[in-house]
């Protein structure tokens, strides 16, 4: 597994100690701010304004959750996300499935040339984006729609999701479509019943790294959604801030119902995520 | 596209196909020929990619040339090089440029540095896995927005857990969003936080694939560990850190969530990013023409690097 933490000399850099400090560091450092905000939730308003300030919280409470609910309709968020991710992870999958299939398969001629496109794409600024797509869909009556979102955020994925599929495809023998094509199935025929079934796990690490991508996407979101009914939930985590008051645990309730979903998809497929980001997704 | 017109041209070319049978047309259709079924299956790519981004970004550069005044009602006239010109005299606009690119050259060695620690960290040899992997993918995970929060609640004045810690370890806590200098500390501290667990996961997946066999050779000729770093190590993770590097500067370059949710670009503009200009320029004022010439010029700027890039992967691929 390890290639610097080598050596079987037993020296100090190799030694439990040392494993156990670097595990500390990096947990502290990866869970820290989630599990803060965990704890504030937790908290009472009074308890919030003790000074010097409590870490782990006196009398735990689930009343932050209660108004987070009730204050703003955090299910709509949660909805919207969901259907907005669910959606244009959907359509991002089909396009590109059939454009790696595409690349990793046939013999095109401009194979280098699309490849450098979609790496383009993949480091195309969205905020530019931003400008153009508003006025696009201001003139079109698509502002407060899902559809608004589903679009753009598709393009943000089909680049790394191309890559991951393409990479993935490649990887699986073309003996096995050979085989079936001469066992008389058409291109098609091979494609659906064999590349499909066996690329489902290809297909699966793509579709977490657009899921995630659109769940965490801001900026369109809150330019193109404003109606609180079709707002998404980083935009809509906004409301819950008043004129003047900031309501900490209650925000942080709210943060923690939507860090949740992610985090237990995270948790399931914490392989297949990291072999997708390696593979082809050098975006984050 | 011009591949799948080739196609069909020779298809219609010799005049037997003409006396092609139904059927025949239809198994051609069921099972065409390579570069047909390539344009078949990048087809849809191609009109999304058309779409939202290809006519967009025409839009975006017709537009920059326009006086369009929404609210005045007045027809849209071309207007040359006007917004540019305005933009020049513009000092917010040349604060956000200068305040992005300090952030780019600030988070991105930054987060290089930090993640290329966490990946040697998380690379020792575990006898469980999950945590370290989990505390690397929970970061990435997180959106934007949420670490904005969650950090400005780190760096609250009076109940922040920075100050909290500051004070208990004998150093006096800071207003930190009343200071320009102290904001923008506190939202790079932010963005390297986040950028730099998806950089060590690169990192990382990059330190796996150095054969252990050059290490233990190192071993046998006596090269100590250091040495070992800066002559096996690095050498070998170049090619990804500079992949790496270059994606996260087009990020940096975009930064809009994290400073948006921290400081709101306050205290007055001190933190106000190119993104956010472009963002409050267009939703909030609704001056499309002026958010234009701001997006051209992001555009520029990270089209810049992107070429970089480009020319950096096919010369690796000529040299092959």
């Amino acid at each position: 597994m390890s290639a610097t933490a080598i050596s079987s000399s037993g020296s100090l850099l190799s030694g439990k100690p040392l494993r156990a400090v670097a595990a500390i560091i990096l947990i502290v450092n990866g869970l820290f701010p989630a599990l803060w905000i965990l704890l504030t939730s937790l908290k009472t308003e009074a308890e919030l304004t003790l000074k010097p300030i409590t870490w782990l919280p006196h009398a735990p409470t689930l009343q932050n959750y209660m108004q987070a609910f009730a204050d703003q309709p955090l299910l709509i968020f949660l909805f919207n996300s969901f259907m907005v991710a669910l959606l244009s992870t959907a359509l991002t999958l089909l396009i590109s499935f059939l454009a790696a299939y595409a690349l990793a398969r046939l013999n095109l001629r401009f194979r280098g040339l699309i490849m450098s496109l979609i790496i383009a794409v993949s480091t195309f600024p969205l905020v530019t984006l931003l400008v153009p797509l508003f006025e696009t869909m201001r003139a079109l009556g698509l502002l407060n729609t899902w559809i608004a979102l589903i679009l753009p955020y598709t393009v943000l994925s089909l680049p790394v999701c191309t890559l991951v599929l393409t990479s993935f495809f490649e990887g699986i023998p073309r003996d096995l479509e050979n085989a079936a094509m001469i066992d008389g199935c058409t291109r098609f025929g091979a494609l659906f019943r064999v590349v499909v079934p066996l690329s489902a796990p290809g297909v699966f690490t793509a579709g977490i790294l657009a899921f995630v991508n659109s769940w965490d996407e801001f900026l369109l979101a809150l330019s193109f959604n404003s109606n609180p009914a079709l707002r998404t939930l980083p935009v809509g985590i906004q409301l819950y801030q008043g004129e003047f008051a900031f309501p900490w645990p209650v925000i942080s309730a709210a943060l923690v119902v939507g860090i949740v979903p992610v985090a237990i998809l995270i948790v399931i497929f914490q392989e297949r995520v990291v072999s997708g980001l390696t593979a082809g997704g050098l975006k984050g | 596209m011009r591949t799948g017109h080739v196609a069909m041209t020779s298809r219609l070319e010799p005049a037997a196909e003409r006396v092609e049978t139904r059927r025949a047309m239809l198994s051609r259709l069921l099972d065409p020929d390579e570069t047909t079924l390539g344009a078949l299956l990048l087809a849809p790519a191609a009109v999304l990619l058309g779409g939202v981004i290809v006519y967009p970004v025409c839009k975006l550069l017709y537009t920059s040339f326009l006086d369009l005044s929404l609210t005045s009602g007045l027809p849209a006239r071309f207007a040359g090089l006007a917004n540019f010109q305005q933009m020049l005299e513009d000092p917010v606009f040349w604060q956000a440029t200068s305040n992005t690119i300090l952030i780019t050259l600030i988070t991105v060695p930054g987060a290089l540095v930090v993640g290329l620690g966490l990946a040697l960290l998380a690379n020792l040899p575990f006898n469980i896995r999950w945590p370290v992997r989990l505390s690397l993918l929970i970061p990435w995970a997180l959106p934007l927005s949420f670490a904005g929060l969650i950090f400005a609640w780190f760096f609250h004045s009076e109940y922040g857990v920075v100050n909290d810690v500051l004070n208990r370890v004998g150093l006096s806590g800071a207003i930190w969003f009343n200071s320009p200098r102290l904001a923008f500390a506190a939202i790079c501290l932010t963005v390297i936080w986040k950028a730099s667990s998806f950089m060590a996961m690169i990192i990382l997946a990059g330190l796996q694939t150095i054969p252990r066999s050059l290490y233990e050779a190192a071993d046998v000729d006596g090269a100590g560990r250091v040495r070992q770093f800066f002559e096996i190590t690095l050498p070998l993770l170049k090619p990804t850190i500079v992949v790496a590097l270059i994606f996260r500067t087009i990020t940096a370059l975009q930064t809009f969530d994290i400073p948006y949710m921290m400081t709101g670009g306050g205290p007055g503009t001190s933190t106000v990013t190119l993104a956010m200009y472009i963002h409050q320029n267009t939703v909030s004022f609704l001056d499309l023409d002026y958010g234009s010439a701001l997006a051209v010029v992001m555009f520029i700027l990270s089209m810049c690097v992107t070429a970089v890039y480009l020319r950096m992967i096919s010369g690796r691929e000529g040299a092959r």
